[in-house]
């Protein structure tokens, strides 16, 4: 045997475990000369792309992209070619591919490169997003759902809240319809100023009409199901919110002490989800000093650094250190209220926001602290208002494009 | 005689004010038990409706004390509480005729 049958058997071997080993990957594996002609083309891409090798071997890798990518790809690679800036060799990004049948789908490639003989390849190895996508769709669904369920909950226990609330103005009103109607008899004998009565009584009575209403739609944006979006707000104006909320029907002895920092930057964050947590920690904390002389609750919002926070302090017992562990674990409390659910969730959503929720037990003489931190984010233009507020912002609050951050 | 409103939500006291005196009544309002103490104390031909729900000194402490009068005036008691609430609070209550928000006025006219 000739050395050199001897290498060509060889190459030929280590070429057939290099080919069976490329068509083993699930992930789409291809190779492309500088001139972006597909080399090397395994058996993961025809699933993929839906092109028999035949069809894919030597032709432009233009054929599985998008038209929009197609067009800019030769301009990537003479810019690469030429500067050495690499955009995608070694980093690896999320890209559309395309199907023969042309549906688009979201892959995640990672390119290398290799100098042979014949000039530079590159090696793109491409990983179907479609399943781990519609995974995270369907987490986001479930998530917006519990986090509906806690609204609802909470909303359930407001309930009673809600209808002393709607109480006071719905006797005002028909109190004050009742005057008006008086003043319109005396209207009708012809009686001095009643008419001017009859005015402020009905200006009265719109007035109560309309403050039913607020207190109906701030109910409505609170426990509404809806689409997680974010968008750049104020936080203080979520925290104000979340107070009135909170307040709604909640009288007695008690003070509720609100130090906002009124130098915030505006924060990136689905106002309604951020809301739900401080109406948590503020109802939680309401709870805690329930018992306690001169029962206090302060809501701070601060800038530390690169982080926004708001924290929710109050002067009840603190926690118990034996909480502590199960605090944001899901259905912990022994509350019938819910409110571990409550605290799990508000964790859970903290951290989505690239934020998170953490706590300063107190005792001996202290109460517990919990703070909501939120990344800051610089060069946001325009702020917007939080979720509630009057119905006006009801259609246009809705709908509206979120905010990638 | 006179019917002294005692209700801190202004809404509710302004237009049960405007509505007593358009049945000829003379109708004070205070928005706390605080206030109402300042003032003379009632008479017994007066009429008292209070607010269970009131900030500071509640309701129920008011009709309690109103009782140790020596001529204790006509209680009447309004809520937007619920019946359990109203029940807690009966033992303090003693026989006062409690009625729930929303307010009718009918009823209001006719017990005073």
């Amino acid at each position: 045997m000739s050395p050199d049958a001897h290498d060509s058997t060889a190459s030929t071997v280590s070429e057939a475990r290099l080919l069976s080993v490329l068509d083993t990957a699930v992930d789409g594996i291809l190779v492309i000369d500088e001139r972006a002609r597909i080399l090397v083309y395994n058996k993961a891409c025809e699933s993929l792309f839906g092109y028999a090798p035949g069809e894919a071997l030597g032709q432009s890798i233009r054929l599985i992209m998008p038209s929009d990518y197609a067009a800019a790809h030769d301009g990537y690679m003479e810019s690469y070619k030429r500067t050495g800036t690499r955009k995608i060799i070694g980093i690896g990004r999320e890209v559309r591919g395309r199907h023969k049948d042309g549906t688009e789908f979201p892959v995640e490639l990672s390119v290398g490169e290799t100098t042979t003989p014949e000039g530079r390849q590159f090696i793109g190895i491409i990983r179907d997003l479609r399943s781990r996508k519609e995974q995270e769709r369907r987490l986001n669904e479930l998530q917006a759902d519990l986090v509906h369920m806690a609204r609802v909950s909470a909303m359930d226990e407001m309930g009673a809240a809600l209808a002393h609330e709607l109480n006071q103005p719905l006797t005002a009103i028909m109190l004050y319809l009742q005057a008006a109607t008086r003043a319109m008899a005396r209207m009708e004998q012809g009686a001095a100023g009643a008419p001017d009565i009859f005015r402020q009584v009905l200006d009265k009575a719109v007035h109560e009409a309309e403050r039913a209403g607020n207190i109906i739609s701030r109910m409505r944006h609170f426990v509404e199901k809806r689409e997680p979006q974010r968008r750049p707000v104020d936080l203080n104006s979520v925290a104000e919110e979340a107070v009135e909320l909170v307040m709604l029907g909640l009288r007695g002895p008690g003070r509720m002490v609100r130090d906002l920092d009124r130098n915030l930057p505006a924060a990136i964050i689905d106002p309604v989800q951020i809301q739900q947590i401080l109406v948590n920690l503020l109802r939680n904390a309401i709870e805690a000093v329930k018992d306690r002389p001169d029962p206090t609750v302060s809501i701070r919002t601060a800038r530390r650094s690169d982080m926004l926070t708001v924290t929710v302090q109050d002067n009840g017992p603190g926690l118990k250190p034996e909480v502590l562990p199960t605090l944001f674990k899901a259905f912990s409390s022994s509350k019938r209220t819910g409110m571990g659910l409550g605290l799990s969730i508000s964790r859970t959503i903290a951290q989505n926001h690239a934020g998170d929720l953490t706590v300063d037990p107190g005792g001996d003489g202290r109460g517990a602290a919990f703070t909501l931190h939120l990344p800051v984010i610089e060069n946001v233009d325009t702020v917007e208002s939080a979720a509630g507020g009057t119905g006006d912002e009801e259609s246009s609050g809705r709908g509206q494009p979120g905010v990638t951050p | 005689m006179a019917i002294h409103i005692l209700e801190d939500d202004p809404g509710v006291s302004d237009s049960l004010r405007l509505f007593l005196q358009g049945l000829g009544h003379d109708a004070f309002v205070y928005p706390d038990a605080e206030s109402f103490f300042e003032a003379d104390p009632p008479g017994a031909d007066d009429t008292i409706i209070v607010d269970l729900n009131l900030p500071g000194i509640s309701g129920a402490q008011v009709i309690v004390w109103l009782r140790t009068l020596a001529e204790p005036p006509r209680v009447v008691a309004i809520t937007g509480q619920s019946q359990t609430v109203i029940e807690k609070l009966r033992a303090s209550l003693g026989d006062v005729m409690v009625l729930r928000k929303p307010l009718s006025s009918r009823i209001l006219a006719d017990i005073v």
